[in-house]
């Protein structure tokens, strides 16, 4: 117990942090040095202007078209996306971590919140597995990997969420959450996770091809 | 609720698909797919495949989808998955039915439209996507006939419609001459260097309708423009081989076009009602000449008509009447943002204007741009079955009143009559020169 | 087939142990860790039987754990019984608590870790009821 604990507290974390930071900036540099050899159009086209337009219409919820079409998906999707980036940082627990290793400190969430945003990424996971499921252009696109995926999305927040409820096994529970956080940390750059890194330059591109060249909205 | 086909899909025969399929062997499909992959294949594809989460999101974007019952494998990603993604992930280990029936995908079931662009979160291109499987089918001599035909004729004679140089000089003489029987002193320029504008057409208007021809040249004359066209081959500004992926060709035909206006000294190219002609010349073909916009300026018609009516050259004598409605074409709109001014003109010669739902960049598209309508006739119906919002889209229009519809796009033309008749509906389609010569003052 | 059934017995199994463990922890004489700069307690406070674990962890020297340092080194064979951790641990500007969670979590569950022995989860040591 206490030596898995140590390594996944320890190397295991640094691994994971390390593997998730290199692996995007690899991906970035790859997909940079790709697109100055076969695409030189992305950099000769690219508008600052026009990509931070497309980019704000597309982060900002109900902004667009098609999210005031499909109103509880964009409803879910905003809000299972920014609880799945604000609390790992900012759950209470994850900020004393960090402050133990890094000595640095922020300020954190009370955790009755965080356990309601915990369980609205659950919930959320289950709407987008209903999605693949019921809907029939969804379940038609579906793979195997997005059913798994989902699967590794919503593991750390399930098992975190026991954990922290101290239900029984909670101590197993709490490596599990470990390490599969750990995991998902490691397969963003690797999976249709990195869909994170290339938002902004997907959109940024074409939010420049869309105002600069065709002078058109693309939301 | 749930419409499942009897069979999976229309069988549709295509001699030039069928032919092209015949002479591959599944060596040479590895060979030209791995080479064209490495040759080819860069950041966007990869990105473009490998972000999209599969979330279905674009499927309300696609009339295809729509048209038909929701069917998820019309919709744009399910059309990727189907035509692209099986090439990228069995590297080229496809077979030649594989490669027929993404061929017919990419040709037949997409128009390019980029509609579905404004409908992904992250805004990957799927008509990027799709041309890429077309310049495969290209590179494997496997496309429909009637396209690859007009694709033959841009290589063989610079125009799309295998117009022979007299035949286009004669038409313009004709044309000329029947437009002096209306204005005495009217004249169609041939090669008059230095002219303002080099007015350039697609093939299909000298082919079929001259009359569109004899129009502008009428327009140009009342609103006294200094203008030319040539008498050379580099007169039509279409581009069907963007649509085949015949790269190449594009480049050859542009530049032709480009050197035609730098030949006669013009100021710029003013083009007719054509989408596909304007994304061909505003947006892809400069690329193809390592040019970063147009090297010589290109206005649209509707650009140019409404400069016309600001600046007070062409006055209105009796606005057109007839309840009008517009439909705003994907490569002028989407590709070229021209939609106000389209309003403006619509305004300015028109008393009665209906506004389609959707419209402006969200317009759906007439379903047979992207060189659709050009796959001719074995497409035709599934063309139109997949245009059924499109008609739903008109009948509402129609309901409030419209009985025109004005479509600045030879493409949106041909799509919309055929909608038209399949669906019974009681609309005329006319271009936006129609209505401009209609309703000025012709004296002057 | 017959791998798969065990497993249910096996959680079951391990469930009760655990439960039987932390009914055990219970009984002892508990004390609380107590600081007063702990206004708002975001967690349970943690039970913490100071002579039995001292005992079972052979620790004699009080400046062990309640270490005194001057200059920045650790004085050997002085101790700080009787003052607040917070007397030192809590001060940089800003991070106000944080600094003496972390000494208290660094104290105790980091020398667990090291030694192999004691609790070191979150919720080993900060019990809900």
């Amino acid at each position: 117990m206490h030596a898995v604990f140590n390594f996944v507290r320890g190397p295991m974390a640094g691994i994971a942090f390390a593997v998730f930071i290199i692996g995007c900036l690899y991906q970035m540099a790859s997909m940079w040095r790709l697109a100055r050899k076969k695409d030189a159009v992305v950099f000769h086209y690219f508008s600052l202007f026009y990509a931070l337009r497309s980019i704000i219409h597309w982060m900002v919820p109900f902004a667009a078209l098609n999210m005031r079409r499909h109103p509880v998906m964009t409803g879910v999707t905003f809000v299972f996306h920014l609880c799945l980036f604000a609390v790992p940082f900012f759950l209470s627990s994850h900020a004393i971590l960090f402050k133990e290793s890094w000595d640095v400190s922020w300020a954190w969430l009370p955790d009755g919140i965080a356990d309601i945003m915990t369980l609205a990424v659950m919930g959320a996971c289950l709407f987008f597995l209903g999605r693949r499921i019921f809907l029939r252009e969804v379940r038609y696109l579906t793979t195997v990997s997005d059913v798994l995926i989902l699967f590794c999305v919503a593991l750390p927040f399930f098992s975190g969420f026991w954990a922290g409820q101290q239900w029984p096994g909670f101590p197993v529970m709490t490596l599990v959450h470990m390490i599969s956080g750990e995991i998902l940390l490691m397969l963003i750059p690797f999976t249709r996770l990195r869909h994170m890194l290339f938002f902004p330059v997907i959109r940024g591109y074409m939010g420049s091809e869309f105002g600069a060249v065709r002078r058109a909205r693309d939301w | 609720m749930t419409h499942r086909p009897e069979q999976p899909y229309e069988i549709i025969s295509d001699i030039g698909v069928e032919k092209g399929a015949e002479k591959l062997t599944p060596e040479r499909i590895r060979e030209v797919i791995r080479r064209y992959l490495e040759e080819e294949g860069g950041a966007r594809l990869r990105v473009y495949a490998d972000t999209c989460v599969h979330c279905g999101l674009c499927s309300d974007a696609c009339h295809f989808f729509l048209s038909n019952d929701r069917e998820p494998r019309f919709s744009p990603a399910g059309k990727v998955k189907q035509a692209l993604l099986p090439i990228l992930r069995k590297k080229g280990d496809v077979s030649a039915d594989f490669i027929k029936r993404a061929t017919e995908i990419a040709f037949t079931e997409c128009n390019l439209c980029r509609r579905c662009v404004m409908y992904c979160p992250f805004g990957i291109d799927v008509a990027y996507l799709m041309l890429f499987v077309r310049r495969l089918s290209h590179k494997l001599g496997v496309v429909p006939q009637y396209i690859q035909d007009t694709a033959h004729s841009h290589a063989a004679t610079m125009n799309q419609m295998w117009v022979r140089e007299d035949e286009w000089i004669d038409t313009l003489h004709w044309q000329e001459e029947e437009a002096r029987e209306e204005i005495p002193n009217l004249r169609i320029p041939l090669e008059k260097e230095g002219a303002e504008i080099f007015y350039s057409v697609i093939g299909p208007e000298p082919k079929f309708r001259a009359q569109l021809i004899y129009q502008a040249a009428v327009i140009m004359n009342v609103a006294g423009q200094d203008w030319t066209m040539p008498a050379t081959p580099g007169w039509d500004n279409s581009d069907m081989c963007m649509y085949t992926g015949d790269e190449e060709m594009v480049a050859r035909l542009k530049k032709k076009h480009f050197e035609t206006a730098m030949r006669l000294k013009t100021k710029r190219i003013v083009m007719g009602e054509c989408g596909h002609a304007f994304r061909s010349v505003h947006d892809v073909g400069n690329r193809f000449l390592g040019w970063k916009m147009a090297p010589v300026p290109v206005t649209h018609a509707i650009e140019f008509y409404s400069e016309l009516f600001q600046s007070r050259k062409l006055r209105v004598k009796r606005k057109y009447d007839i309840p009008v409605t517009l439909h705003d074409p994907c490569n002028v709109v989407r590709g070229g943002g021209l939609h106000e001014l389209a309003r403006y003109v619509i305004h300015e010669t028109c008393s009665r204007f209906v506004e389609m739902h959707p419209n402006r960049e969200h317009n759906y598209c007439c379903g047979a741009g992207g060189g659709v309508i050009n796959c001719g006739p074995p497409y035709t119906h599934k063309r139109v079955v997949g245009s059924r919002v499109k008609a739903e889209q008109l009948a509402e229009a129609a309901a409030k009143g419209a009985r025109v519809v004005i479509a600045p796009c030879h493409n949106c033309h041909g799509g919309l009559e055929d909608i038209i008749k399949h669906y019974g509906l009681d609309l005329e389609v006319k271009f936006l020169g129609d209505i401009v010569y209609a309703s000025i003052d012709k004296e002057g | 087939m017959k791998k798969f059934k065990i497993l249910p017995y096996a959680a079951l199994f391990s469930v009760f142990l655990l439960a039987g463990t932390m009914a055990a922890f219970a009984q002892e004489n508990i004390e609380i860790v107590h600081d007063a700069a702990f206004e708002n307690q975001t967690r349970p406070p943690v039970a913490f039987a100071h002579d039995a674990h001292n005992e079972k962890a052979g620790i004699d020297d009080c400046g062990e754990c309640h270490h005194a340092y001057a200059d920045g080194e650790k004085q050997m064979g002085d101790d700080s019984v009787g003052m607040e951790c917070s007397q030192c641990h809590y001060g940089k500007p800003g991070q106000g608590v944080a600094d003496l969670i972390r000494a208290y979590h660094l104290q105790c569950a980091g020398c667990h870790g090291e030694r192999k022995a004691g609790p070191v989860l979150c919720g080993e040591c900060h019990r809900r009821r």
